[in-house]
C-alpha cells in the first residue's frame, strides 16, 4: 500500500519541484480545513499549514514510508494544532467524559426540518451555524468528525490519525454527530417554525 | 427495540454496519416511533449538510503566499 508513494518520497528527496507542488496541492487544504476546524482562526490554521509542511521538508530524508504521506502529515497538523490549544487553554483534557459508559445525550429538540434549499447552502447564514455548531464540540470530538465526514477518511485511518482505538473513533463520531443534530435543530426548528 | 437502544445503534444503522436482524429491530422501532423517526432523519440531514458545505479551501492569497515560501524552503534545505 504505501508502496506506491516510493516514487514521490524519491522525487521529494531529490528536490524535485513538481513532487512538492503535488504534494502541496493534494493536501494542503485538508490540513487547511482540520486546523480551521480546530482552531477556528484563519491565520492560526495558514501557520498549521506552513509549519506542518516545513516538517515534511525538514523530515523527508527519514521518512521511512511507514505512514502514508497523507496519514503522516495529518498527525503532525492534528498535534501541532492540540499544542497551540493547550496554550490557549492550559487545563484542555483529550479524554472525553463519560466515554465509556453507555449513556448518551437525550435528544431534546424533536422537531423536524427541511434542507435548505441547494442554493442557501452557500450563504453566509448557514456557513455561521455550521461553524457555530462544529465549535460546540470538544476538539476530540471535532477532530473525529472532521476526519471521518469532511474528509472522508475511514475509521481506520482517523484511528491511526488521533492515535485512538477505532473502537473510540466510532464512539466520538456518533456522539459528534448527534451533539451537531442537536444544534442545527435549535436553529432550524425555529427558522422552519 | 426501545428508544434508547435505537439511540445506541443510530449511527451503525446510518453508516449500514447492522447485522440483519438488528437493522431489522431498528426499521421496526422507527416504523412506530415518530420522535426516533425525526432523529434518524434529521441526523441524516446534518450530516448531510456537513458533507456538502465542509469543503472549504485556503483563500487564494493566503495559498499563492504558502506556496512560495515553502517551495522555497524545500529547494534551499
Ligand atoms: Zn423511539
Amino acid at each position: 500500500m504505501t508502496n506506491t508513494e516510493q516514487p514521490l518520497i524519491q522525487a521529494l528527496r531529490q528536490r524535485n519541484p513538481e513532487a512538492f507542488t503535488q504534494v502541496f496541492n493534494q493536501y494542503s487544504d485538508k490540513i487547511y480545513r482540520l486546523a480551521i476546524g480546530l482552531l477556528n482562526n484563519e491565520d492560526e490554521a495558514e501557520g498549521i499549514v506552513q509549519e506542518t509542511f516545513m516538517r515534511l521538508i525538514e523530515h523527508i530524508d527519514q521518512f521511512e514510508g511507514r505512514s502514508q504521506i497523507g496519514t503522516w502529515l495529518y498527525r503532525v497538523a492534528y498535534n501541532l494544532c492540540i499544542d497551540h490549544l493547550r496554550k490557549q487553554q492550559p487545563n484542555l483534557t483529550l479524554a472525553e467524559e463519560h466515554e465509556n459508559s453507555a449513556k448518551l445525550p437525550q435528544p431534546v429538540i424533536l422537531t423536524n426540518w427541511h434542507q435548505p434549499p441547494e442554493k442557501l447552502l452557500a450563504s453566509e447564514e448557514i456557513m455561521t451555524q455550521l461553524d457555530k455548531a462544529i465549535e460546540s464540540l470538544s476538539p476530540t470530538l471535532r477532530a473525529v468528525f472532521i476526519l471521518r465526514e469532511i474528509e472522508g477518511l475511514s475509521t481506520a485511518e482517523t484511528a491511526q490519525i488521533l492515535n485512538l482505538t477505532p473502537g473510540t473513533v466510532k464512539v466520538r463520531l456518533h456522539r459528534a454527530r448527534l451533539q451537531l443534530r442537536e444544534q442545527l435543530a435549535a436553529y432550524f426548528a425555529e427558522q422552519t417554525a | 427495540m426501545n428508544c434508547e437502544q435505537l439511540l445506541q445503534y443510530l449511527s451503525d444503522y446510518i453508516d449500514q454496519n447492522l447485522d440483519e436482524d438488528l437493522s431489522a429491530e431498528a426499521q421496526e422501532h422507527l416504523a412506530t416511533c415518530p420522535n426516533c423517526r425525526v432523529v434518524l432523519d434529521t441526523t441524516q440531514k446534518t450530516i448531510s449538510l456537513f458533507r456538502k458545505q465542509g469543503k472549504r479551501v485556503i483563500p487564494a492569497h493566503r495559498r499563492q503566499r504558502l506556496f512560495s515560501q515553502l517551495q522555497n524552503a524545500f529547494q534551499q534545505k
